[in-house]
């Protein structure tokens, strides 16, 4: 006897408007499993080419607020590159800073919301409030909590002075050894254990088939990690500030796992950040601002918080766009959802679905 | 008077999920006062009293708002949360949006941001709880409501709402052309130009202040921005940009700015040319300084 559930669009445990159509047999396991998206679709890839390229560097960033450094940087990177434009040295490490705190915070939410799900409430008070610190951080450098608007179509908008690279350690200092406790408690909290590990389990053949890319990736043993494949920016030209991928590889490909992934890519970002900030390259922060874009195309990737984003450009010469396409990282992993489900309980579909760190926003557009 | 218990529930209408993302610390972190208020969060729309609505409303979610609106109970109260649940901002001239939500739901309390601070969100939802007790007691609802936080701060450099300083603007525009979510507007009339910045369609980016050559327009740190209804279209920053009476011919002409002239003119030093003539004049004079 099969039973028919719905959840959404509208549920408190999702953080975005999905549907789910799913199956389940008499023990509440899932046979079956629909996904419905496209409710947040607001027609991006029309808007995009309606704005000029100055309006474009602020939409692009409301793709998605949670890696809203992430789609600007990639956007104007794809101008700079149609425009032949090489930007100074210390720009690309303003966005590199920019870009890993994002990175923090980002995956700090991921995990709080994990947690929220799991219903380990000190656990998700404790992440929430680490997370806070980077929030406010954000706000004091970049002005707003979510949507820096850090970058410019040949550098960056902001720069650092000494003392905003204080407040930056300083933040830093206090946020790593929180980081690296919750770290610890995440790997052997008994009640998170028992609710996470071995659900939503995504073996490396179905990851590679599937292709899926960032922590999920990292969470089932694959590194794909475009920061180190095919580095871009300042970490084409300091090396060793690409990530150590194998600190946040993990074999088990669950939820826990997917988490604990995470975790190492925090404590990456946090060690980059401070790697990039004690050898600022000295120089202009920006080329011109608002330069000559001729007719050309451009890919460009990066590695945004949930994985390999791919930004499509193309120009006729004109102050506006005439195509900007881009694949985000939710897309491959959204696939990953169906082997996750399939077989495991009705009551972890949401955790699941948050253990991809799903952007849909960035998927419908 | 009775005290009604505050039950929420949230709409994710189509929003890039920044409001929803700052919607969670709003309720799960003590420091931004929700917890004060006694509000409940609910599973199911049918036990909540107060909406709180993210997003522009994409036609996709239409047909479902309007569904889970049919099922709420009576008395309830609205909050839109972020500059697309009140006006769309960003993405009004997409085909994909039906909204903003007032034309489905009646809206009570507008949170303009992008996204709002949670400190923001939290005034917003004190104000929803207020205008809940007075429509459960059948008072008016008041045109304004006092800051009911009061000791929320921001830091110096948060971007909030713009400011425009009249003396310094030339109206060029540049400000009108790099606002992505056309929240400036500069009409020119008999007097000069009058510059109107909406903050219910300002998405706080700060491109006009960054782009801005003569530094005329500016963010403050206030974010003041949470209001009623009845003030939506009320909350407009609107300066008449005045002309100037040339010194020479007389005529009214707009004057430039120092930074302007500076972009003009390389190679003069900016300081000795005479700004109070109209630019024919000033052609007139600079062809005379070159070539008599």
């Amino acid at each position: 006897m099969s039973e028919k559930i719905e959840i959404g669009p509208f549920h408190t445990e999702l953080e975005e408007s999905v549907y789910f159509k799913l199956e389940v047999d008499e023990h509440r396991m899932v046979e079956k499993v629909e996904i419905i998206n496209g409710f947040i679709h607001r027609g991006m890839e029309s808007l995009v080419t309606k704005k000029n390229f100055m309006q474009n560097l602020i939409l692009t960033e409301r793709v998605c607020s949670l890696c809203s450094n992430n789609h600007p940087m990639t956007y104007a990177m794809a101008v700079e590159k149609i425009s032949g434009i090489t930007i100074p040295l210390r720009a690309e490490a303003l966005r590199v800073v920019a870009d890993e705190v994002k990175r923090v915070a980002s995956d700090m939410f991921n995990l709080s919301m994990l947690t929220h799900i799991a219903h380990t409430h000190e656990l998700m008070k404790d992440t929430m409030n680490t997370r806070e610190h980077m929030q406010d951080l954000k706000e004091v450098i970049w002005g707003n909590r979510m949507d820096m608007s850090s970058n410019l179509l040949t550098g960056t908008k902001y720069d650092l002075d000494d003392r905003k690279v204080k407040i930056i350690l300083d933040t830093l200092d206090t946020v790593e050894p929180k980081i690296r406790d919750l770290k610890e408690r995440y790997e052997n909290d008994e009640e998170l254990k028992t609710k996470t590990v071995g659900v939503g389990v995504l073996p490396l053949e179905d990851a590679l088939e599937i292709g899926v890319t960032g922590p999920v990736a990292r969470g089932s043993g694959i590194n794909n990690d475009v920061r180190v494949m095919a580095p871009y920016g300042l970490y084409a030209y300091r090396p060793e500030l690409q990530p150590n991928v194998t600190l946040s590889l993990r074999k088990e490909g669950d939820v826990h796992a997917r988490a604990m992934a995470r975790f190492g890519d925090i404590l990456e970002a946090v060690r980059i950040i401070r790697d990039v900030v004690a050898d600022m390259p000295e120089g202009d922060t920006y080329v011109d601002k608002r330069p000559h874009i001729p007719a050309g195309e451009a890919v460009v990737r990066t590695e945004a918080p949930r994985g390999e984003l791919i930004y499509y450009l193309k120009t006729d010469g004109s102050q506006k766009p005439v195509r900007m396409r881009w694949k985000v990282p939710t897309f491959t992993n959204w696939e990953a959802l169906k082997v996750m489900i399939l077989g495991d309980k009705v009551d972890n579909v949401t955790m699941i679905l948050n253990s991809i760190d799903p952007c849909i926003s960035c998927t419908d557009r | 008077m009775s005290e009604v218990v505050p039950k929420l529930f949230r709409i994710n209408t189509g929003s890039c999920n920044g409001c929803d993302v700052e919607f969670m610390p709003t309720i799960l972190v003590e420091k931004f006062g929700v917890s004060t208020l006694g509000v409940e969060m609910v599973e199911d729309i049918k036990d909540a009293n107060i909406i709180a609505i993210t997003g522009p409303l994409t036609a996709r979610s239409e047909s479902f708002l309007k569904s889970a609106v049919g099922k709420i109970r009576h008395p309830y109260v609205v909050v839109g949360v972020g500059t697309c649940a009140v006006t769309c901002g960003i993405f009004r001239d997409s085909y994909a949006i039906n909204g903003p939500t007032d034309k489905i739901v009646d809206v009570n309390v507008n949170v303009a941001g992008c996204p709002p601070r949670p400190q923001s969100i939290a005034e917003g939802i004190a104000k929803g709880i207020k205008v809940l007790n007075q429509v459960m007691n059948g008072e008016d609802i008041p045109k304004t409501i006092d800051t009911i936080f009061k000791d929320f701060s921001a830091p110096e450099s948060f971007r909030g709402r713009m400011d425009l300083n009249p003396d310094m603007c030339t109206a060029c525009r540049t400000c009108e052309t790099v606002c992505p979510s056309t929240a400036i507007k500069i009409t020119e009339i008999a007097q000069g130009h009058v510059h109107n910045i909406w903050h219910n369609s300002c998405c706080y980016c700060g491109n006009c202040a960054y782009f801005c050559p003569t530094g005329a327009i500016f963010s403050t740190n206030s974010f003041d921005t949470v209001k009623l209804q009845s003030e939506k279209f009320e909350d407009v920053n609107s300066e008449i940009i005045k002309p100037s009476d040339c010194s020479s011919c007389g005529d009214s002409y707009m004057p430039p700015s120092r930074g302007l002239l500076g972009k003009g003119y390389v190679h003069d030093d900016v300081k000795k040319l005479d700004t109070t003539i109209c630019s024919k004049c000033r052609k007139e004079a600079n062809f005379k300084r070159m070539y008599a």
